[in-house]
């Protein structure tokens, strides 16, 4: 697997290649000091594993993986102490290493990281293709953060240049225009519903009918849209099919 | 199994770098404070209440005892039985009424906060005004509402005058009381303060002592000198000792109140090694320190709080890094202590500047009061923004007797 090792120190760089040089399966294809270089980076390396320290000069670990276009590598955080960044990390399954590394933490953060690794060509941070539905959006808000498989996506709804997303019990903004975000979306699966929104129909539930020929959805989890007659049209051709 | 240890030596790493939160504390111990002050109140409302009633009570019962022993067989009946009883218990009652409405324009006009002097003549002529007050009353109401007939042996005026002396007597011991028990009061509350004080003192002692290590520089620095062990391993064994050299004075630190600047020299010395060794042409330091001021004592961690902070913001959140210039010498009888790096005041802190220093104002903070603590009021630690993108730690320590 390629992997890119980002940390703005470079004893810790070397540190963190001299405890990989045991695992031969991983390959060191570049080192990035910060984030405008790791941005720079990956869609050209196309690492399928990132190892990402939380605190760097400029901009933090996070903010990489929120600027990043999806489909994002694998990553594992690395970090000496910082109690928010542990805390962020509890969310998730995601995997973090605490500096100094301890060889046999590294081996079992590797272990969890291989089985996902499909072999299947991969391309990280670059926005060619639609995503998949078990591709992975990168959301933070405040302290929390959150890498949300795209099928677990239920709505996207605009708010300017920004995106909610509601998913489980969540509805965090993401930095991203829904246009930008509905190009990447597989229409099999999302479909517009009207200017607003954007819905994903596997989590559609029932439909009613509504005012002047138009549609109400109603999605799992307790949501409701609105589409209006042409819209309804469109989604009537759609779910017919 | 060395690989199995190293979580425990972490982990008792990890206590020595320990978290601060004495915040939290006291903010609480100020909401129960403002608690008991309202529950003070109330109980001094309810002594208030007791001693009127109580002491009223107990004066009626007294003249009440000496009427029926002494009274004047010879004096003619009165109109109905109890006359002279009843008369007596409104008397006591204008009585009460009278010091009740006194009490608020004492507080009024603040007299519970004035001295012996100015007060034994004020309570004086007050006794006499209330003493006018209650006669006017008590003999209006008989003579002027009831339409009572005068039957005594002396005359009106008399009666008036010895009501009048008789009633400044009693409003005197009533003001002595109430002015006897606002004096122990005062006292109380006098030596309150002083505790309180010691007490707040005490606590920024403390606050001073708790100075660590902080926890993200010593785990960063532990990853580099791993790294450091293979490429130079000269360089590994001196960061070993700076590291060792620092964790000794953090367990040491705060034993004395001011400690010889070569010390603190030596820390930050110690520190920016450190610090360079992970942020290498990231990090320059420049020294400029007047041999004379080696040997002057200055409070513990001041020095190496200004350092960290100017690490903090000057290097570890800008990627181009930059020189951080500490100077220190003698400017008339004061002792100017600088540490310059590059950033800038009004720029808003980046996500992870916030997270990484949520804890420097607050160390700032302290090192500002500890120096006013210590070397009074013309002791004082100032951030200031400078031409060409720098900020400046300025502080400017007295060199009074006091200070050694």
């Amino acid at each position: 697997m390629k992997a890119l090792i980002i940390d703005d120190e470079r004893l810790a760089r070397n540190e963190l290649r001299r405890l990989l040089a045991a695992h031969a399966d991983i390959e060191i294809v570049g080192e990035a000091t910060d984030v405008e270089d790791a941005l720079a980076k990956v869609p050209v390396l196309k690492p399928g594993l990132i190892f990402l320290d939380v605190q760097m000069p400029g901009a933090d670990g996070f903010s990489l993986l929120e600027q990043l276009e999806a489909p994002l590598p694998l990553v594992i955080f690395t970090t000496a102490y910082d109690e928010f960044a542990v805390k962020a990390f509890e969310f998730n399954a995601l995997d973090y290493l605490l500096k100094p590394i301890d060889p046999n933490r590294l081996v079992a953060a590797l272990e969890k990281v291989r089985p996902r690794d499909s072999g299947a060509p991969f391309e990280p941070g670059v926005a060619t293709h639609r995503l998949a539905l078990e591709d992975k959006v990168f959301v933070r808000e405040g302290d929390r953060c959150w890498f949300v498989p795209v099928k677990n996506l239920r709505l996207l709804e605009s708010e300017g240049n920004y995106t909610r997303l509601h998913f489980d019990d969540q509805k965090p903004q993401l930095f991203r225009s829904l246009t930008a975000m509905e190009e990447r979306l597989d229409p099999k699966h999302f479909f517009r519903a009207n200017r607003k929104q954007v819905i994903n129909l596997g989590w559609v539930e029932g439909i009613e009918p509504w005012f002047s020929g138009g549609l109400l959805v109603k999605l799992k989890g307790g949501l409701k849209v609105e589409l209006s007659r042409r819209q309804a049209q469109d989604f009537r051709e759609r779910m017919s099919l | 199994m060395p690989a199995t240890s190293s979580p425990d030596t972490l982990s008792f790493l990890e206590k020595l770098a320990g978290a601060r939160s004495t915040v939290v504390r006291s903010h609480v111990g100020m909401d129960t404070a403002s608690n008991t002050e309202a529950r003070l109140k109330r109980a001094k409302e309810r002594l208030y209440v007791m001693c009127q009633a109580g002491g009223w009570t107990f004066f009626l019962t007294l003249q009440m005892v000496f009427i029926t022993l002494f009274r004047d067989k010879t004096l003619a009946k009165t109109a109905f039985p109890l006359e002279l009883e009843l008369s007596l218990i409104r008397v006591f009652a204008e009585g009460l009424l009278i010091t009740h409405y006194a009490r608020i324009y004492l507080a009024r006009w603040g007299w519970k906060d004035l001295g012996w002097k100015p007060l034994v003549p004020r309570v004086i002529l007050a006794a006499m005004a209330m003493s006018a007050v209650w006669t006017t009353v008590g003999y209006g109401i008989d003579f002027g509402v009831l339409r009572l007939e005068y039957g005594g042996k002396f005359p009106l005026w008399v009666l008036c005058l010895s009501s009048l002396v008789n009633g400044t007597l009693v409003m005197v011991g009533w003001l002595c009381i109430y002015f006897f028990y606002h004096l122990f009061e005062r006292l109380n509350r006098l030596q309150m303060e002083q505790l309180r004080l010691a007490a707040s003192v005490k606590e920024a002692e403390l606050r001073a002592l708790k100075w660590q290590l902080n926890p993200h520089f010593l785990f960063n620095s532990l990853n580099s000198l791993r790294a450091l062990i293979d490429e130079d391993a000269p360089r590994a064994r001196e960061a070993v000792t700076r590291l060792a050299n620092m964790l000794r004075y953090s367990l040491q630190s705060g034993q004395q109140e001011t400690v010889p600047f070569e010390e603190e020299l030596k820390l930050a010395e110690d520190y920016l090694a450190l610090e360079q060794i992970r942020h290498e042409n990231r990090l320059r330091v420049r020294w400029e320190i007047a041999p004379e001021v080696r040997l002057l004592q200055i409070p513990p961690m001041l020095l190496q709080t200004l350092v960290e902070n100017a690490v903090k913001y000057g290097i570890s959140t800008r990627r181009e890094g930059g020189e951080i210039v500490i100077s220190a010498r003698f400017e008339g009888a004061t002792l100017n202590l600088r540490v310059t790096n590059p950033g800038d005041l009004s720029a808003p802190a980046s996500a992870s500047a916030a997270r990484a220093g949520s804890s420097t104002g607050v160390g700032l903070r302290n090192a500002s009061e500890r120096l006013k603590l210590l070397f009074g009021p013309e002791a004082r630690l100032t951030l200031l923004a400078q031409p060409a993108g720098f900020v400046t730690a300025d502080v400017v320590i007295p060199l009074n007797p006091a200070a050694k």
